[in-house]
């Protein structure tokens, strides 16, 4: 049995649904029209972070949206390519976040489950390629930590509730 | 969220597919944050009118509404196009580009929509007064309608603006509500002569105040009260981009708002923020990624010109040449560029070599040579890396100076 660290945090469902990928974490705001393209997934903003980094399939966590009010279509369009991400986690979910992934659900059947407000800054237990379970129906985030080659450690399992 | 009964018959599709589609999306967002209720809007203005913007998710969506008979209940206008519909051509974009935005422009126009395509709808055909419910798109629009105007709107994500359109109304939530405008971060301008400030300099200060108010509602003091609507409009578009304001209280200028008190509906300020001129050089370095460099090309109209600003523009190039290697672009809404041919100035303008560029944005036009770009807009400089290599921010008067190559 793989050692493994498990972290469950609280939060506040946006968007119904439960889904799963590996962990996009940024501590910056994201503005995803100046920032994703929707066509292939990849986050383009030199300035950002996740400058090179692709959003497709994977949890993506930011703290919250600026800027342009176009990223609700980017989002739509990510999805209609099937370049969005799995689930998005915000500390404050922006409407203009919320309306792209309603509609892909109304529009394209795709749901993106979304969910702010965690109880923990995800920035501080989440790193990237941690797996990460969203389920938004149940407001909990699970964080299932990436393996880190140093042997020889026990197996620690942490529930936060 | 509560719905009325009209609004039950909509959401269950007795009024067709369009409304239904645009009363689900917005009631699951009333839903998200809380509203208690949908409200009448009396203005809507579309950020998402650019298929550049939009994309085929967008004018599938725009398309479908169109085809199931679907029209705009109240005034929508629209931001700008992803192409001058007149000389879209000259400008080398792309005829599939073009015709998907002429796609777009037709169901917008079955839909009832006023073809302003600008993204200062505020200077170009929109109609408002203080105190009125609206529902836009565009974050330096929106900013502008509720900080200078003091109508009230959401910033409405792109595509549920078109919703918004359809039914004429939007759920109450966020800007719509007293106790989310009340001022919460006090911005003093300080040792700081206001008076000589450029739309520019206005420009940096709102992104100072918006990228250190994060989600608080700024209030600020110190600006003069003959603060023009151009100025203006570069403070709040850089506030808009800077971070994620909405709204910000400039006691003396915005309505209801002639003191701090005011602004902050009765509280107290959390925060006092002091703004000299450390900030403005330190933000200003920000947005400026390169020394003394010479720029191949340079834009000005982000957001586009009003006709006081290409009054301005023609003013400074009357008469000389702009530099051979150099392109000078003003972009600006058909209603300006329509009245500055009839006063003349466009003449003036294309005769130094400058191109006077309507209905779209600098994003848009397809710049061969990707290199140094310079502009008197902040929030071009901050959002456009992905088009130019650097980016030098000065004043207008230095832009079109540096594009003849008069610049002391």
């Amino acid at each position: 049995m793989p050692k493994m660290r498990k972290i469950i945090v609280k939060c506040s469902p946006v968007l119904m649904g439960v889904a799963e990928g590996e962990a996009l974490v940024t501590k910056q705001p994201l503005c995803l029209y100046d920032s994703l393209d929707p066509k292939s997934g990849l986050i383009m903003n030199r300035r950002h972070e996740l400058y090179g980094e692709n959003v497709s399939r994977k949890v993506l966590i930011f703290p919250y949206g600026t800027g342009s009010t176009t990223s609700s279509a980017t989002i739509l369009q990510a999805s209609r390519c099937n370049k969005a991400p799995n689930a998005i986690i915000n500390l404050e979910t922006e409407p203009t976040i919320a309306i792209g992934a309603l509609l892909a659900e109304r529009l394209y059947g795709k749901l993106i489950p979304i969910v702010d407000k965690p109880e923990i800054n995800p920035v501080e237990v989440i790193k990237k390629g941690d797996l990460v379970k969203v389920d938004a129906n149940a407001g909990l985030i699970e964080v299932i930590k990436k393996q880190h080659s140093r042997p020889h450690r026990p197996a620690q399992q942490i529930h936060k509730i | 969220m509560f719905l009325t009964a009209d609004e039950e018959a909509v959401l269950n599709g007795e009024c067709g597919e369009g409304p239904e589609i645009a009363m689900s999306v917005l009631a699951k967002l009333g839903d998200i944050y809380k509203a208690d209720r949908m409200i009448k809007v009396e203005s809507v203005h579309i950020d998402g009118a650019a298929y550049g913007w939009i994309s085929d998710a967008g004018l599938e969506l725009v398309e479908r509404f169109c085809s199931a008979g679907a029209t705009f209940r109240v005034p929508t206008t629209l931001n700008p196009s992803s192409i001058d519909f007149n000389i879209w051509r000259e400008l080398h974009i792309p005829t599939s580009i073009a015709e998907k935005q002429f796609r777009l422009a037709r169901a917008f126009k079955k839909m009832g929509a006023i073809p302003t395509w600008t993204c200062a709808p505020y200077q170009s055909g929109a109609n408002l007064r203080c105190g009125q419910n609206i529902a836009w798109g565009e974050s330096n629009a929106v900013t502008f309608a509720n900080t200078v105007v003091g109508a009230r709107t959401e910033k409405l994500g792109d595509l549920a603006d078109i919703c918004a359109g359809v039914l004429g109304k939007y759920p109450e939530f966020g800007l719509y509500l007293d106790e989310n405008r009340r001022g919460q971060i006090l911005f003093e301008i300080n040792g700081l002569d206001a008076n000589s400030f450029t739309c520019t300099d206005y420009g940096v200060l709102g992104f100072f105040i918006g990228s250190t108010a994060g989600a608080r509602v700024p209030v600020v003091t110190g600006i003069p009260g003959n603060v023009t609507p151009d100025q203006l409009k570069a403070f709040c578009t850089a506030a808009a981009v800077g971070g994620s304001v909405s709204l910000c209280h400039i006691c003396g200028v915005t309505p209801g708002s002639r003191t701090i008190a005011e602004a902050c509906g009765g509280t107290k300020p959390e925060e006092k923020i002091s703004v000299g001129l450390n900030e403005l050089n330190e933000t200003w370095e920000k947005l400026n990624t390169i020394q003394e460099e010479r720029p191949e090309v340079i834009c000005v109209g982000c957001p586009h010109c009003s006709i006081e600003e290409l009054v301005k523009v023609a003013h400074i190039i009357r008469g000389k040449k702009v530099e051979k290697d150099v392109r000078l672009l003003v972009f600006t809404s058909r209603i300006a560029k329509t009245l500055a041919h009839k006063m003349g100035l466009i003449d003036i303008i294309e005769a130094a070599g400058g191109e006077v560029i309507a209905d779209t944005c600098w994003n848009f036009v397809p710049i061969k040579r990707q290199r140094v770009a310079m502009t008197d807009s902040v929030k071009l400089a901050w959002v456009s890396l992905h088009k130019f290599t650097d980016v030098i921010l000065n004043s207008t008067e230095k832009c079109i100076e540096t594009a003849l190559g008069t610049r002391s």
